[in-house]
């Protein structure tokens, strides 16, 4: 297996911005379906990456 | 902060976080899951205010064990009406659901269970976590013989397959022995069913395909639904049938995929401790057990499900705390696994009773076959346990001769004694699913 070095705090950012930029997707596409379905999918995957990886920021910083 | 990851855990944070910190986390989740279980469901609302709490009276660890648990006849009290069907116990808005399972309804009336996609992922998330601690991998051909129905069983297994990249065969509505050959034919390497299924399958490959379960390609099984996997004769008797590494695992619908055993095998499962906060409570005063080796029941929060909370929820199973892993999971351990489910330890004869204890011993001698039968009834005021057995047609012995073995093993273990009845071999009930093994008819 390989092994690598974590940077959680990198990966908190990023997770904080794709959530940003889908939510303002969502208020941007003036309700097409294809759009806010796919977004409302993105936003589920991205609490699993919150729980795997936000919510542990407060605990290890 | 440097971590590094290996590729055996599904979460290297997560899983190996020192404990202090582990329980730092799980009290602020608690908390929010708390918050929003209170504000948004007129059931815990109701439970809660009932009892003269509300969630700011949590301001310690310690604190956690006076919120009043969650029965499953709270949820059946909820529901059944609007929004239709879960009522009272939905926190979210009824267009939010995307995913409907119940319970099977063995105790009373199912309990609906609702699910948001986003509390849908989650399912698969806590299973990914399963799966990826007993090595499937994405390059495991997994076949799921399973009924793909109203009852959440495997659904969330064929999902999180997917999520680790596993490729999944539905074994759907075929019959055991079309899934057989559907499993020799595309070579599948893994597999997922109960204990009772899984030596049921084996049988039958033997019967009526002629071969034997292990010159099939399954290397890995995943177990639910029952206990056998964490029974050491039972999950011997799958691992030897199948050539395979049995792994057991524990999750139920209201709660989800909550443990699970490792790779190491230790004995005993994995609360996973990064979703769930399980506590293990006295049977008698509701008090929490941390010390190892003392029976206690399992009381369970899902931090992380949102639609239909799952807070202090009493799952009614019985296990004991172990001793530590040599896996490296911060994880605590629930030594033997589930041991049973309080509604079946019973009193008889005045001794606390679990039919996994005997399952147990009929199934470490070799010379009786997997199905068993066990009834309790009364004799006048004297309890009596019958044990319904078969021999195996090559057992090699007669029932005379093998009975004393059985009894004193069972006194051993048990400490009771017990009226033996033989059955000839495949007369006893087979079951496809759950076994129903154990009848208590005295109250009947």
């Amino acid at each position: 297996m390989l092994s690598a070095e974590i940077d959680l705090k990198e990966m908190d950012c990023l997770i904080k911005e794709i959530k940003a930029k889908t939510e303002r997707l969502v208020e941007i596409s003036g309700g097409m379906q294809c759009v806010d379905r796919n977004c409302d999918r993105i936003l589920a995957s991205l609490k699993m990456l919150e729980i795997n990886v936000c919510d542990l920021q407060d605990i290890l910083e | 902060m440097e971590i590094k990851s290996s590729g055996r855990y599904w979460n290297p944070v997560l899983e190996t976080l020192p404990r202090e910190q582990l329980k730092e986390m799980q009290f602020k989740k608690f908390k929010r899951i708390l918050e929003w279980g209170y504000n948004k469901s007129k059931m815990y609302r109701r439970i809660y205010d009932a009892a003269g709490f509300e969630p700011g009276d949590v301001k310690s660890w310690d604190d956690i064990f006076s919120v009043p648990t969650l029965q499953k006849e709270d949820y059946r009290g909820a529901q059944a009406k609007d929004p239709w069907p879960y009522g009272d116990s939905l926190c979210v808005p009824l267009e939010k659901v995307t995913e409907y399972h119940q319970t099977s309804g063995t105790t009373g009336q199912p309990v609906y269970q609702p699910d948001t996609w986003q509390d849908w992922e989650w399912w698969s998330e806590s299973w990914a976590y399963i799966l990826w601690a007993q090595g499937f991998r994405n390059t495991d051909r997994v076949f799921i013989p399973f009924g793909y129905n109203v009852f959440v069983a495997y659904w969330a297994g064929h999902y999180a397959c997917e999520k680790i990249g596993c490729e999944v065969v539905p074994g759907g509505i075929l019959n055991t022995e079309e899934r057989l050959l559907k499993i020799q034919e595309l070579r599948a390497t893994a597999l997922m069913a109960t204990p009772t299924y899984v030596l049921s399958m084996a049988d039958t490959c033997k019967r009526v395909l002629g071969k034997e379960a292990k010159d099939l390609t399954v290397r890995r099984i995943l177990c639910a639904g029952e206990p056998g996997a964490s029974v050491p004769t039972t999950k011997k008797r799958m691992e030897e049938a199948w050539g395979a590494k049995v792994f057991d695992h524990v999750g139920a619908t209201e709660i989800g995929g909550w443990g699970y055993e490792c790779l190491a095998q230790p004995g005993g499962l994995h609360p996973n401790e990064a979703l769930f906060l399980v506590e293990l409570v006295d049977l008698d005063t509701g008090k929490p057990i941390e010390e190892p080796n003392r029976s206690g029941k399992i009381v369970i929060t899902a931090f992380d499900r949102f639609a239909q909370p799952c807070i202090r929820f009493d799952s009614k199973d019985v296990s004991m705390w172990g001793e530590s892993c040599s896996c490296g999971r911060s994880f605590r351990l629930l030594k033997g696994g589930i041991h049973g489910r309080v509604d079946h330890i019973t009193k008889v004869k005045g001794v606390l009773f679990s039919p996994v204890a005997v399952e147990e011993v009929v199934r470490g001698l070799p010379q009786f076959g997997d199905e068993y039968e066990l009834v309790v009834s009364k004799k006048g005021d004297v309890d009596v346990i019958t044990l319904k057995v078969e021999l195996l047609p090559q057992a090699g012995v007669t029932p005379e001769e093998i009975q004393p073995e059985l009894e004193r093993q069972l006194r051993l273990k048990t400490n009771l004694a017990y009226k033996i009845e033989f059955h000839p071999f495949g007369s006893l009930p087979r079951y496809e699913v759950k076994a129903r093994r154990f009848k208590d008819l005295r109250h009947t």
